[in-house]
């Protein structure tokens, strides 16, 4: 056993007290004083209510579910699904491009800024709101949904993508280039590789969650298995109600499990060698 | 096949004509290949080489050495045209005499890089065939490359022991097969100029040999120029014609020996 050394100075060196106010502690400090500040939100109509009454005798409308609608539901979300697909589809092809643009790995700094105002812009307009324009133009059909969420998903994806680029390793595009390469080159061997799995995975993120707002934009319209949604809603015919929300869960979990399985896939591949070790 | 690499002793006697590989074969060249002059790297504030003056001939294999820190892959990254000098210039000249930049003599240099630069999860086969990105427009190579290149790619890595992991990701294989890939990238390339950055540090004594007995043919063979950043003197003795030293303390003290 040997003797223990004294610390080269003596003394341990303490965090100070300034040291320790960096932007995660501080920020902290401010959202806990939001929260607070906050706190009239809660407020509720002031009148003396029965809440859990209440939830229980609407929850209690949804049951048990009336499965003779079954034919109508899964016509309408076959055509949700369509409309999601389609979106989603377009969405992909247009974000691409807003994406590389959008990214500061691969653009010149004004047109990272400039496709980025774009991206915020159409993600700041709620997908309802895209809806309703789209309906004002094309009418009330699954054209409509399809444009809406375009629109509203093209926000998006293209954010995630230029992010997917980002979070790529520039030195092995940049050493292409080194070799010859031009920067479509580059990016497609050096960058693209990479970012693939990333793309894919957030594009099939994008179809579940279309298929999710698929069920809003219908309430205005715009197709799909919201108008079912929004008809029984207007009706109070909460137990068909029940069955569309199972049939969509269904459709949302089955999705979800098909894009969980492609990712590990595809990440498993990546860290074979780490894990082997 | 495998065994004729490690037969060819360092001393090659130049062939009167040279098999016909693009622009680079059989013309006498008058000029050098490659001039530097007055050359100085500076990196954090020091600097690591001035005053660099080389004229190296067409078919040199250059070995540079140098403890570490010393500036060698600086120096192979401003031959490389991937950054900028200080001060002073470097210029290649082509057979019919005219000169270049670095930056536009890109496609024409072959670099396997310290840390390889390959494509994690692109296969060894599409890492290999990205050697000649530059020979063929983006449109071309958007759906793949040409099957003959594909070809000629697995001889390649064939030769190098890896014909097996063709279809494997880069990141699935070893250290030392990555580096093997990075070298058949290179080679594959058939650029005029190698700059190779320890590219033997990942592999045994067999392996070295032959990737360094490779880099000497192409070399004494086709006239291909070589740089290579090595560690090991013995190798410097058995597969160099020339040793550029650096010395990491004297920026002015670079040594350029003849090897014999």
């Amino acid at each position: 056993m040997t003797k223990q050394q004294p610390p080269p100075h003596g003394r341990f060196p303490d965090v100070k007290w300034h040291e320790r106010l960096n932007v995660l502690n501080v920020s902290l400090v401010i959202f806990l004083v939001a929260v607070v500040f906050s706190s009239p939100a809660l407020q509720g109509s002031g009148r003396d209510l029965d809440y859990l009454g209440n939830f229980l005798r609407f929850a209690g409308n949804f049951f048990p579910p009336d499965f003779s609608v079954t034919g109508v539901v899964l016509l309408a979300l076959v055509e949700t699904f369509q409309m999601a697909v389609m979106a989603t589809f377009f969405a992909v092809i247009l974000s691409f491009p807003l994406a590389a643009a959008g990214a500061q790995t691969v653009s010149p700094k004004w047109l990272v800024v400039t496709a980025r105002m774009i991206m915020n812009l159409i993600r700041t307009i709620p997908s309802l709101i895209w809806a309703l324009i789209a309906v004002a133009v094309v009418g009330a059909n699954s054209l409509a949904g399809v444009i809406a969420l375009t629109f509203y998903s093209t926000g998006y994806l293209g954010k995630f993508f230029s992010d997917a680029f980002e979070s790529v390793d520039v030195q092995i595009a940049k050493s292409l280039r080194a070799i010859g390469a031009d920067p479509v080159q580059a990016f497609q061997h050096g960058m693209w590789p990479h970012a693939k799995p990333l793309v894919w995975s957030y594009s099939l993120w994008m179809l579940e969650y279309n298929i999710r707002s698929a069920a809003i934009v219908g309430i205005v319209g715009a197709g799909g298995i919201g108008v079912q949604l929004f008809f029984y809603q207007d009706y109070q015919m909460w137990d068909k109600f029940a069955t569309v929300l199972i049939f969509i869960l269904a459709l949302v979990t089955l999705l979800d499990f098909l894009g969980e399985w492609i990712r590990k896939k595809v990440t498993n591949r990546m860290n074979r060698r780490a894990l082997a070790e | 096949m495998l065994t004729i690499w490690n037969k060819v002793t360092p001393r090659v006697p130049l062939p009167e004509r040279v098999d016909g590989i693009g622009d680079v074969a059989g013309t006498v060249d008058e000029k050098p290949h490659l001039s530097i002059r007055n050359l100085g790297i500076r990196r954090g504030g020091r600097w690591l080489v001035r005053n660099l003056n080389l004229e190296i001939p067409r078919g040199e294999f250059v070995a540079v050495v140098g403890p570490s820190g010393a500036g060698k892959t600086s120096l192979l990254a401003c031959l490389a045209g991937m950054l900028e000098p200080a001060e002073g210039e470097v210029e290649y000249h082509c057979n019919k005499g005219c000169r270049h930049r670095p930056l536009d003599f890109r496609r024409r240099t072959g670099i396997i890089f310290q840390n390889f630069m390959l494509t994690p999860n692109n296969t060894v086969l599409s890492n290999v065939l990205c050697g000649r990105v530059g020979r063929y427009s983006c449109l071309r190579t958007l759906f793949g490359f040409p099957y003959s290149d594909k070809r000629e790619a697995f001889s390649i890595l064939n030769d190098l022991g890896l014909g097996d992991y063709l279809y494997r990701w880069a990141v699935e294989i070893s250290g030392g097969e990555q580096q093997r890939t990075a070298i058949a990238r290179a080679l594959f390339q058939e650029p005029e100029l190698f700059l190779a950055d320890e590219p033997v540090s990942n592999l045994d004594a067999y392996l070295s040999g032959r990737v360094l007995g490779i880099l000497r043919q192409e070399a004494s063979l086709r006239r291909r120029t070589v740089f290579c950043v090595l560690h090991n003197p013995d190798l410097v003795d058995r597969f160099a014609d020339k040793a550029l030293s650096i010395d990491p303390g004297k920026p002015e003290g670079w040594r350029l020996r003849d090897v014999h």
